[in-house]
């Protein structure tokens, strides 16, 4: 395709979102606005920049690239990621709303009391974020190389300049619009090509796409997951990933907060089930049109291409480049807003704990406060960003899956058990912390550093590679396990706490700040 | 920034007050009697469509028209039903639980609660 029409389209997408940022700057004004944008962004905003956020380059281009590969029974994926807000909804969402907290470890520290929970919580916020972030610099790095053969740094490089110029800026006011934006830039950038490019189907009166791989009919998961061993385990591990990893993730929760209501809470989520569910219709298209017209894909290339590739198969010329850089924009609209998202939620976690948290608490002052947050943003983008750099070899959907993996498997069992159980204690929500981060994070070291992969390696490889189906269990049950053996360190005012979260608003929050 | 650990004695009592009503305990029966079951029921009907495609794939590669298979269907209907669920929920919790809720609300105001 040619170069032009996608820089030009990409370009368009980095100036807008530094323009609405600098846009919301001069809106935000207060450290409340700067953290959680003064808790009065409407349920429609709010869901907008949800799904802004959450939709990330592994929704807009490897969704297609799986459905093509391996066949519309992956829509379990797709499905997947969607199903997690619905987790988050009906077991966490609106006690957590209620619990006053801004960030995960505010609430792991107003329910259990303890700053020790409050520190690793901190410290496991900061490094699910990192591992979020890397595969997004990258994944831009390849976007940029794809569109206009530039180098894979200046795309990191791109992003990382764009992100922490709009976060910086403006805080989560900024961002929450910007966010909102780009969700409607990636619906637009994707649903435009796909009717276009579904009217020359129709015109050309090519065949119904075969749905069945050359191989036979599909035959799902059980076949084809990746080519994995095991494939029945890794898709079940993935799945319980998904389900209970979304709540853990630091850019997904933050956004909770925002929400003047439980009530608002609710309803944001319903719209954003909604916004996500109707995002992934398009993809499948995309997978199904690009079987008939591109059968066999070049040697060298990857199905996460299809996407990019499409267009220019199927009407070469003009058009076809337009509609390509269209989807070039598009995904990267969502390289930018998933990283921006983490990005807030991380800087507000290392400005928090680390930077002027005490001194804050102390001063109550709110322009050093705005300063130190620039600061964090700083931290919170170079880290990943330099770690891209010499981690340039790894998976990119098996570090996105791990960074899912590690949060159901230490955050979530404090998040529900925390919400659920009256009777957690604060050593055993340490330990399950403890037990279910060591294994995690020692199965993603491992599969990172190349010691087990879901190839060639049997059994042990597989279960290192895919953790979460046993690690998961195995933290909830030494949560559970170890409360039950020290109840004499389980809070005091637990039974307070579990009011203020399960009672609603008016009684609870009547006399809170807003 | 307030937490749950910076409020009055006063309102500890009240909050102590509140837990130990029927009305609260009712209202957290009522919450979890819904959820929970729910909770079950949608993963069960997750998972079971990747049984169905691991292990019944000729059911899954019937074709019941042109080239849609029940596959396809049923992978359309995960959508539909996801979104389906959370309406349903929002629903449920508009219409039974916050009533309860305003109701407790407003006993713990007039100190009327049972």
């Amino acid at each position: 395709m040619s170069s032009s029409w996608g820089l030009l389209a990409i370009t368009l997408v980095c100036v807008v979102t530094v323009g609405v940022g600098a846009l919301g700057l001069r809106l935000s004004r207060t450290t409340s606005d700067f953290y959680v944008a003064g808790r009065t962004v409407t349920a429609g905003w709010n869901a907008s920049a949800i799904s802004g956020e959450y939709l990330s380059a592994a929704s807009f281009l490897g969704v297609a690239g799986i459905v093509y590969s391996l066949g519309t029974d992956m829509l379990w994926l797709p499905v997947g990621y969607t199903l997690g807000y619905l987790v988050l909804l009906v077991l966490v969402a609106a006690p957590l709303r209620r619990s006053g907290a801004y960030t995960i470890p505010d609430f792991a520290e107003a329910r259990l009391q303890s700053r020790q929970i409050r520190s690793v919580a901190s410290l496991l916020v900061i490094g699910i974020g990192w591992l979020y972030l890397l595969p997004q610099f990258q994944g831009a790095g390849l976007a940029l190389q794809t569109v206009t053969g530039a180098h894979p740094a200046v795309g990191n490089l791109v992003v990382a300049v764009v992100v922490l110029a709009s976060v910086a800026a403006g805080g989560m006011r900024s961002i929450t619009l910007v966010q909102a934006m780009q969700y409607w830039i990636k619906l637009v950038a994707i649903a435009v090509p796909v009717f276009v490019l579904l009217w020359i189907w129709l015109r050309q009166g090519q065949p119904l796409p075969a749905i069945s791989s050359p191989n036979g009919p599909f035959t799902g998961p059980g076949v084809g997951y990746a080519a994995r061993e095991h494939p029945v385990y890794a898709t079940y591990s993935t799945l319980l990933a998904l389900c209970f990893g979304t709540m853990g993730l630091p850019h997904v929760l933050v956004r909770f907060y925002t929400n003047p209501d439980g009530r608002a809470a609710r309803r944001t989520t319903a719209i954003v089930i909604g916004l996500i569910g109707l995002f992934y219709l398009f993809p499948p298209i995309i997978a199904m049109l690009a079987r008939t017209y591109l059968p066999a894909l070049p040697p060298g290339t990857r199905a996460d291409s299809i996407v990019l590739m499409l267009p220019g198969a199927m009407v070469p010329g003009t058009l076809g480049d337009l509609l390509s850089a269209i989807l070039a924009a598009g995904a990267f609209a969502a390289f930018l807003s998933t990283a921006s998202g983490l990005t807030v939620s991380v800087a507000g976690v290392i400005d928090q704990d680390l930077f002027s948290g005490r001194l804050n608490r102390r001063s109550g002052g709110d322009l050093p406060r705005t300063h130190s947050f620039r600061l964090a943003s700083a931290v919170a983008i170079l880290v990943p960003y330099a770690a891209s750099w010499f981690w340039a070899n790894v998976t990119l959907a098996d570090t996105v899956g791990m960074a899912f993996a590690v949060a159901a498997s230490t955050l979530s069992p404090v998040l529900v058990l925390g919400v659920w159980w009256r009777r957690l204690s604060v050593t055993g929500a340490m330990a399950g912390l403890a037990v279910g981060g060591a294994l995690a994070i020692g199965a993603t070291v491992a599969t990172v550093a190349g010691w087990a992969g879901s190839t060639g390696r049997g059994w042990a490889g597989t279960l290192l590679a895919q953790p979460a189906a046993w690690t998961m269990p195995i933290a909830f049950a030494t949560t559970v396990i170890v409360s039950l053996a020290t109840p004499a360190s389980v809070p005091k005012n637990a039974a307070r706490i579990l009011v203020r979260l399960h009672a609603p608003e008016e009684v609870a929050g009547r006399h809170t700040d807003a | 920034m307030s937490g749950p650990n910076d409020i009055s004695e006063e309102r500890a009592a009240r909050y102590l007050e509140v837990q130990n009503s029927q009305e609260f305990a009712a209202l957290r029966k009522k919450f979890r009697g819904f959820v929970f079951p729910m909770t079950g029921a949608f993963l069960a009907w997750y998972f079971l469509y990747v049984v169905l495609a691991t292990y019944a794939t000729d059911f899954m590669s019937q074709k019941l028209f042109g080239n849609i298979t029940v596959g396809l269907v049923l992978g359309l209907l995960q959508f539909v039903t996801t979104f389906a669920i959370t309406m349903y929920y929002a629903r449920w919790a508009d219409r039974e639980l916050d009533p309860a809720a305003e109701k407790l609300a407003e006993h713990m105001e007039r100190g009327t609660l049972q």
